[in-house]
């Protein structure tokens, strides 16, 4: 079959096609009306949401810090890193925010699909960020009387449930990435069904993208 | 939207709805599902116009925003009750009244095998059948124009080995 040929054929249907749009201003009007809250302001709406609480629960943090005035090291340092991971969160929330505003359609297929996918899967690594903020919840209680005082409960308890939870933490930071959607594991402790398949897809198609911009 | 641009909009959309046809067709298979893809791209484009500068051609920005809804819509894994409910179909197809079985037969089947193409593959075909330039399938996908050579004619040869399958 020649090219003329799959030309003509695909020309063919237009006739088939060309019944009726049913296009008209009062259809157009109900769809705006209807569908004025698109998926993506609902999603950049739930993301400035969660920036604000972010932000406050920064701000709150920092204030704690400023209110204990670094009597106790322990406690302004864990808050201290407890409010950076916040911070980082909340500044990755800014820049998608940002990034569903310019959105555009209109550009190239493989630019606006790639933007679409590390949107899908940067929601992902947040969570990363966020897990490195466990261990400073067992530390921020500690003080320099305990470590003094040497007690036993102290070293035996409190130290190890810390050790433990950063090796948690970087376990999680360094393994809960899109890349790693596929690990049992991974898929067992972050992600639904719905979102692991679309985060997978997402990555497939990401490698699709790569692959179709090269010329091999 | 003003009523100027309203009536400019739907003039241009009258224009080019083979478009959105053909796109609905080769990126779902079943009709309430291209039902509610020409929905979402009517209302995409009636959200981006106010935007479309001229700076490149009509159908131009039309198939960008067509094809990138099409993709995302094809991505989803599961709908999220984003439809409207319209009192009447949104898009009523031609009844197959052709005369020619063979034709008929034939457009099903490139339309077929288009379908079962990869997202990206399927958007270049498309553009390729409408007869668009190299330069503008480029300019849409956001390849080089090297590139489209290279895949149309990989994407032709697949296509054609098909057809000689399905006559064999």
């Amino acid at each position: 079959m020649e090219d003329i040929e799959l030309k003509s054929l695909w020309k063919a249907q237009d006739e088939k096609l060309n019944k009726t749009l049913k296009l008209n201003q009062f259809l157009l009007e109900s769809l705006q009306k209807q569908k004025a809250e698109s998926k993506l302001n609902r999603l950049a709406r739930y993301k400035t949401g969660v920036t604000v609480l972010g932000i406050a629960w920064t701000l709150f943090l920092g204030l704690l810090v400023y209110g204990n005035g670094f009597k106790n090291p322990f406690f302004s340092i864990s808050v201290l890193m407890i409010a950076l991971c916040n911070l980082v969160a909340v500044v990755i929330y800014i820049t998608h925010i940002v990034l569903i505003k310019k959105l555009d359609y209109s550009n190239s297929i493989t630019d606006t699909q790639k933007k679409l996918i590390q949107l899908q899967t940067s929601t992902f690594s947040i969570g990363r960020i966020l897990w490195l903020q466990l261990p400073f919840y067992t530390t921020f209680f500690w003080s320099s009387e305990m470590i003094a005082a040497n007690d036993i409960r102290f070293w035996l308890i409190a130290v190890p449930v810390t050790l433990a939870f950063t090796l948690i933490a970087v376990w999680l930071y360094r393994n809960l990435t899109p890349q790693n959607a596929h690990k049992k594991l991974v898929k067992a402790m972050v992600l639904s069904s719905t979102e692991y398949t679309s985060v997978i897809k997402a990555r497939e198609f990401l490698a699709d993208i790569e692959n179709f911009k090269t010329t091999d | 939207m003003t009523q100027n641009n309203r009536e400019e909009f739907l003039r241009r959309i009258e224009e080019h709805k083979l478009i959105i046809y053909k796109i609905c067709n080769s990126y779902c298979k079943n009709v309430s599902d291209r039902d509610d893809l020409a929905q979402e791209i009517t209302y995409q484009l009636w959200r981006s116009f106010n935007h479309f500068n001229g700076t490149v051609k009509f159908s131009t920005w039309m198939y960008r925003v067509a094809l990138n809804v099409a993709i995302s819509f094809y991505r989803k894994s599961k709908k999220e009750g984003q439809i409207i409910e319209l009192t009447a179909p949104y898009t009523e197809l031609a009844d197959k009244t052709g005369n020619n079985i063979e034709l008929e037969r034939n457009i099903d089947k490139l339309q077929q095998f288009i379908n079962e193409l990869k997202e990206l593959d399927k958007a270049l075909m498309i553009l390729y059948l409408e007869e668009k330039t190299y330069n503008e399938i480029a300019e849409i996908l956001g390849i080089t124009e090297t590139n489209v050579a290279t895949r149309i004619s990989r994407t032709k040869e697949k296509l054609k080995q098909q057809f000689q399958t399905l006559n064999n």
